[in-house]
């Protein structure tokens, strides 16, 4: 009797599983596609706790040229800065 | 602002980057984000500064950035707009419309390369910095 009721559960998380993959796939457009969401995105996805009206954090980056560094609040210069975050794919 | 690549060819390539001949494969040193950076920059002729985030990722992790994200810094040095994360919540009309209410409305360039001028609501020119 006790065996039969972990196959049942066992089935049922393994359906659960399967449908949330199933729904992934859609979501994500293809299983591959679910697969490298689940295993590349997910775990470089952050909220993050910055706010509106927090003061910005300071980080020091590279120039295109490679070789020059400068700290992303040294452009504020007593105007609004735009941070446009991305990357090339 | 360039971080760590989103769909590279060894990790979560995209059909979509193939069809736009954007194969880069995840950058293993500081050298490569360069080239990388250097090669859009090239391609769109994109004519902002730019900032290249480290291979620690600091820039990255402070603002939360990737796969990509908006952020207003006011002059004060405050977070005064924080966009939705990308794609899905990646809405730069949000920012173009924070832009005109401060400087007025942002006529967008026609060539790539041209700045973009815009006019206060009391005829004033400005041109607002990116």
């Amino acid at each position: 009797m006790k065996r039969k009721m972990w196959i049942w559960i066992a089935a049922g998380f393994g359906g659960l599983l399967l449908l949330v993959f199933i729904a992934l796939s859609v979501l994500a457009g293809s299983p591959k596609d679910a697969y490298g969401m689940v295993r590349y995105a997910l775990p470089h996805m952050h909220r993050g706790n910055l706010r509106v009206g927090d003061e910005a954090p300071d980080a020091r980056v590279l120039a295109l040229d490679g070789t020059q560094r400068f700290h992303i609040r040294e452009r504020l210069n007593q105007r609004p800065l735009v941070l446009v975050f991305g990357s090339f794919t | 602002m360039y971080v760590r690549e989103a769909h590279p060819t060894d990790e979560w390539q995209m059909k979509s980057n193939v069809k736009d001949d954007v194969c880069y494969a995840q950058p293993k040193n500081l050298e490569q984000r360069v080239a990388i950076a250097n090669d859009f920059v090239k391609r769109f002729q994109f004519p902002l500064p730019f900032g290249i985030d480290d291979m620690n990722n600091r820039a990255n992790d402070a603002y939360a950035a990737w796969p990509e994200r908006l952020y207003i810094v006011d002059e004060r040095g405050r977070v005064v707009y924080r966009g939705g994360m990308g794609p899905f919540n990646y809405h730069p009309a949000e920012v173009r419309e924070w832009l005109a209410a401060k400087f007025g409305a942002v006529e967008r360039p026609k060539e790539p390369g041209a700045t973009p001028s815009s006019t206060t609501p009391d005829g004033e020119t400005k041109k607002p910095a990116v």
